[in-house]
């Protein structure tokens, strides 16, 4: 049975050259326009997977507001969020979604199937290997352990809460560990279409926070300026 | 543009100081309008004391029996004037106590103008009752009465001749005993010998002078009969031996065998009439026609009247009365003249007088020595068509210039009062406003900061007030929020741009991919990858700009930690060469810690905007060449290259945004953004950032400065910046 994939976007073009890509990788598509044709929609049955745009018309937190709705309803929905502002990536993390992902405008189509499929394949992970071991597929670096599959990394046994873009610059960062990764590498981790210098070192103050959040001490990720960042072997 | 040093004029204060010392003219004028208003008040006292004058006169007129009391025809007779005297006389042969009346002496027995041997001057007074008499006799040999001789003719003498009031001839002969010996007697017709005892009535003394002697004597006027005729003659010996009498002077010309004068008296009558009439401060005169003074009453010297006081109960008087004495101080200091219109001759006053007596009233004003002047006003005493006299009212003015002397004082008090406190309410005024001016100077000021950046939308000081600096302050504010909302729209204009370019990108970068989804023929097209390639610069492009517009803010909103600077830039420059392959880079320095409050990446990015601008311009085939020199509070980055130089008109704004020098040929995303990112991110972190051309005019050397930070201050995050980076793979 196909995966029912709920598209909420504005502006119709995008919004029909979504659902087109979508229905051709074989999904199910419904597409809405605006919060309360969208809600009016989740009310009756709740897709497998939410690609929510977050400025609806004149709304411009309608995103977050649906997401919410949502939340309550099914805590583990994923959902992946078209947005061009990185400071918003922050506003999402606060919302401590179980699994979400997100896209920068201008996005591509490619990218966004492969997120979805990802997403629902975490997500499917999750649902049924929740007895908490750690799979077959895990990566081990040190203390850091990267669960592919599930999209789940743990740094000294404790769970970080990356989003998808995160995860993937951080399995590309500790590939071979104590060498340096550039930033045109990492670049190509998040996979998105226009990435700079500064989003990585964006994304990477992040993720150094999530772990720095758990362990105080923590040093692994160190600046190859001008060139890129490391993972350091301790 | 500073200059050097600019001269700068007086401030607010200052100049207001400047402009109400204007007001010191008030104390002048009001000067000037207490001498015009003196002028006036004499006049009007003038004209009073004519009124007054008149009417004197008006009891006077009609009665010329009053001055024709002699017995005999006066015009038949030589005249002899006896002077009212007005201090008392001591018969003591000195002339001191005569000195009122020295202009009226008489000459006699004067030959060629000059006094002759044995002839004298004299003056006659009237006091008391008594007849005074002061001859000053020329003789160049005094010879005294020998008491060995009986005979009185034979040595210098003084004869005396009247008629009693039996009408019969006296004479008496003042005996010149010695140097202050007169004795007076009673003579034979011949002057020969001495009938009876000395006549002890008449006084008399005698001072030798250097010319010749000085007898000053006096007789009861009751001795004169009611002809009052009189005669005086100086009989001159100048041989002691022979002892004969070498001239003798006569009071009379003409030879008479009396030789009397007709003594003119004062009528007491008169001066009964005007003495109840007399008042302080003023004299009264009755003048006949031939200007003789025929009774006076008062002086003008007497006790000055009080002065008519100013009303002074008003507050301002209780305010002045401090003030004035030092006010008196300093007017008496000031040479200020009060006898403004006073004449000081004599002449003058008799020309009054005259013309009293032609029958025309006149006033004058005169000063006298010492600095006294009076007001004198004359008028005509009438009988019938005939004027027979005048009477002469004179008073001083003392009680005028009393009463201007206080005004003055209080004017000028006041008008200092008022000065200062003009003044002192024009200081006060001025610093309030250079206050209010400076505030609003200050908060102007601080509206924007040293990177030009607006820091507030609105004022808050002055906005308030009503005045012009209020308006001042309400259209710089409203300036100011104008300002505010433009710079806001210009900020927001990257980011809304951003926002609405990249939905129509989706919508194309969508599109395009279900196009080649949908005719996989096209999908090695050439126009479809071009297509990618603009749409993925278009993207790039917003996206540079829309971070270059948010750097401010975002650098605000980063932390910044303490780092070795010398170790990130060999981290860097090792990493260099992989990022540029075809560049050969050099670090010099470096070697000794150079810690900063940096954010590290933001270094980096800065870094990255240098080296980045240095490849592209350095000749290929010359290293880039980074110095790190650690000063005393700064650390100093210094990267050159070789290669064409920068035209020095683009040096001072080379780090502005939108300044490139790049050719409109140059592939990549350029905007001059780069540049303008290096300054903005050295100043965040406190220092500067310029550019030079090299000395040798073959390249181009960017400069960063960045304050140093203190070793031990903050905690050490280095992240294992002191291991050397290995290569890296891709």
């Amino acid at each position: 049975m196909a995966k029912r994939i709920a598209i909420v976007e504005d502006e119709d073009d995008q919004r029909v050259n979504y659902r087109d890509a979508i229905i051709k990788k074989g999904y199910e598509v419904a597409a809405y326009a605006n919060r309360a044709d969208a809600l009016r929609g989740f009310s009756t049955a709740l897709p497998d997977l939410v690609v929510l745009d977050i400025i609806l018309g004149d709304e411009i937190d309608a995103g977050f507001e649906i997401c919410r709705e949502l939340l309550s309803r099914a805590p583990k929905l994923p959902i992946i969020f078209l947005t061009e502002r990185l400071g918003e990536i922050d506003k999402i993390s606060g919302l401590r979604l179980g699994a979400w992902d997100y896209l920068p405008k201008p996005i591509s189509l490619d990218y966004l199937a492969e997120r979805i499929a990802s997403l629902l394949r975490i997500s499917d992970a999750r649902s049924t290997g929740d007895s908490g071991g750690v799979s077959s597929t895990a990566k081990r670096v040190g203390e850091l352990v990267l669960d592919q599959d599930a999209l789940l990394a743990t740094w000294k046994g404790t769970p970080l809460d990356l989003s998808g873009t995160e995860f993937r610059m951080l399995a590309k960062l500790v590939r071979v560990p104590g060498h340096a990764v550039s930033y045109e590498s990492l670049m190509a981790a998040t996979m998105q279409s226009l990435v700079t210098n500064n989003t990585i070192n964006t994304h990477m103050r992040n993720i150094r926070k999530k772990f720095e959040k758990i362990d105080g001490s923590f040093s692994c990720i160190k600046s190859e300026y001008g060139f890129g960042y490391r993972w350091l072997v301790t | 543009m500073k200059k050097p040093w600019s001269l700068r004029g007086p401030g607010l204060g200052g100049k207001l100081f400047l402009l109400s010392c204007g007001l010191l003219i008030v104390p002048w004028f009001s000067f000037r309008q207490l001498i015009e208003m003196e002028g006036f008040w004499v006049q009007t006292q003038a004209h009073a004391q004519l009124l007054n004058a008149e009417s004197i006169s008006t009891l006077l007129n009609g009665r010329s029996d009053l001055f024709d009391d002699f017995p005999v025809a006066v015009e038949d007779y030589d005249r002899l004037y006896v002077h009212p005297l007005p201090d008392a006389i001591r018969i003591d042969g000195r002339d001191t106590d005569w000195t009122a009346l020295d202009d009226q002496r008489r000459s006699f027995g004067e030959e060629h103008g000059k006094l002759r041997d044995g002839g004298f001057r004299l003056l006659l007074g009237e006091r008391g009752g008594f007849l005074y008499g002061l001859v000053d006799a020329n003789d160049d040999k005094r010879v005294y009465r020998s008491t060995h001789l009986l005979r009185l003719d034979n040595s210098d003498q003084l004869r005396l001749t009247f008629r009693d009031a039996a009408n019969n001839e006296q004479r008496i002969t003042l005996a010149l005993t010695g140097p202050d010996t007169v004795t007076a007697y009673h003579v034979d017709s011949a002057w020969r010998f001495a009938e009876g005892p000395p006549e002890n009535r008449v006084q008399a003394a005698l001072l030798e002078t250097a010319g010749g002697l000085t007898v000053e004597f006096r007789l009861p006027l009751e001795m004169l009969g009611a002809k009052r005729f009189f005669g005086i003659s100086y009989v001159d010996v100048d041989d002691p031996h022979q002892r004969n009498i070498v001239s003798v002077t006569r009071s009379l010309p003409k030879v008479d065998d009396l030789g009397v004068h007709l003594v003119l008296l004062r009528s007491h009558e008169v001066l009964r009439i005007i003495e109840g009439l007399v008042y302080a401060g003023a004299r009264i005169l009755v003048v006949d026609t031939r200007k003789q003074v025929r009774a006076e009453a008062g002086s003008y010297n007497g006790r000055m009247r009080p002065v008519v006081a100013l009303p002074a109960n008003t507050l301002i008087d209780r305010w002045l009365e401090p003030v004035l004495p030092y006010m008196r101080a300093v007017l008496d200091l000031l040479p200020i003249d009060y006898h403004g219109h006073a004449t000081s001759s004599s002449t003058a006053a008799d020309r009054a007088i005259a013309s009293s007596l032609a029958g025309r009233p006149a006033s004058l004003r005169r000063e006298l020595p010492g600095r006294q002047e009076i007001i004198m006003a004359a008028y005509p005493i009438i009988t019938g068509k005939n004027v027979i006299g005048a009477v002469v009212l004179e008073q001083n003015t003392d009680d005028i210039e009393a009463a201007q002397r206080l005004a003055l004082e209080r004017v000028m008090a006041m008008s200092v009062l008022s000065l200062l406190l003009v003044m002192l309410a024009l200081l006060a005024f001025s610093m309030r406003l250079a206050w209010r001016i400076r505030s609003l100077r200050k908060e102007t000021n601080n509206a924007i900061d040293s990177e030009g950046r607006l820091r507030t939308s609105s004022l808050r000081a002055q906005m308030g007030t009503r005045d012009e600096i209020g308006d001042l302050a309400r259209s710089v504010s409203n300036m100011l929020s104008k300002l505010h909302q433009h710079t806001r729209f210009l900020e927001n204009i990257p980011r809304t741009l951003r926002h609405e370019l990249n939905n129509p990108l989706n919508t194309l970068s969508t599109s395009l991919h279900n196009l080649e989804q949908e005719h996989p023929a096209v999908a090695n097209s050439r126009y479809l990858q071009s297509a990618r390639r603009g749409m993925l610069r278009i993207g790039g492009i917003v996206q540079h700009l829309a971070d270059a517009a948010s750097l401010e803010e975002s650098l605000r909103e980063e932390e910044r930690e303490r780092l070795d600077l010398s170790a990130l830039v060999r981290s860097y420059v090792s990493n260099c060469s992989l990022a540029h392959p075809k560049c050969q880079f050099v670090l010099r320095g470096a070697t000794q810690p150079a810690f900063a409050l940096v954010a590290d990446y933001r270094i980096e990015q800065m870094l990255d905007k240098i080296i980045d601008n240095a490849v592209d311009f350095h000749r290929p085939g010359t290293p880039i060449r980074i110095h790190l020199n650690v000063l005393r509070d700064t650390i100093e980055l210094r990267i050159e290259n070789s290669g064409p130089v920068l035209p020095p008109e683009l040096l001072a704004n080379l780090f502005d945004s939108m300044i490139s020098q790049r050719g409109p040929g140059s592939d990549g995303v350029h905007f001059g953004l780069g540049l303008f990112v290096v300054r903005v991110i050295a100043e965040h972190h406190g220092g500067s950032v310029t550019a030079t051309n090299l000395a040798a005019g073959e390249g181009v050397a960017i400069t960063v400065r960045l304050p140093r930070t203190d070793v031990a201050t903050t905690r050490s995050r280095l992240r294992g910046l002191v291991t050397t980076p290995t290569s890296g793979t891709r």
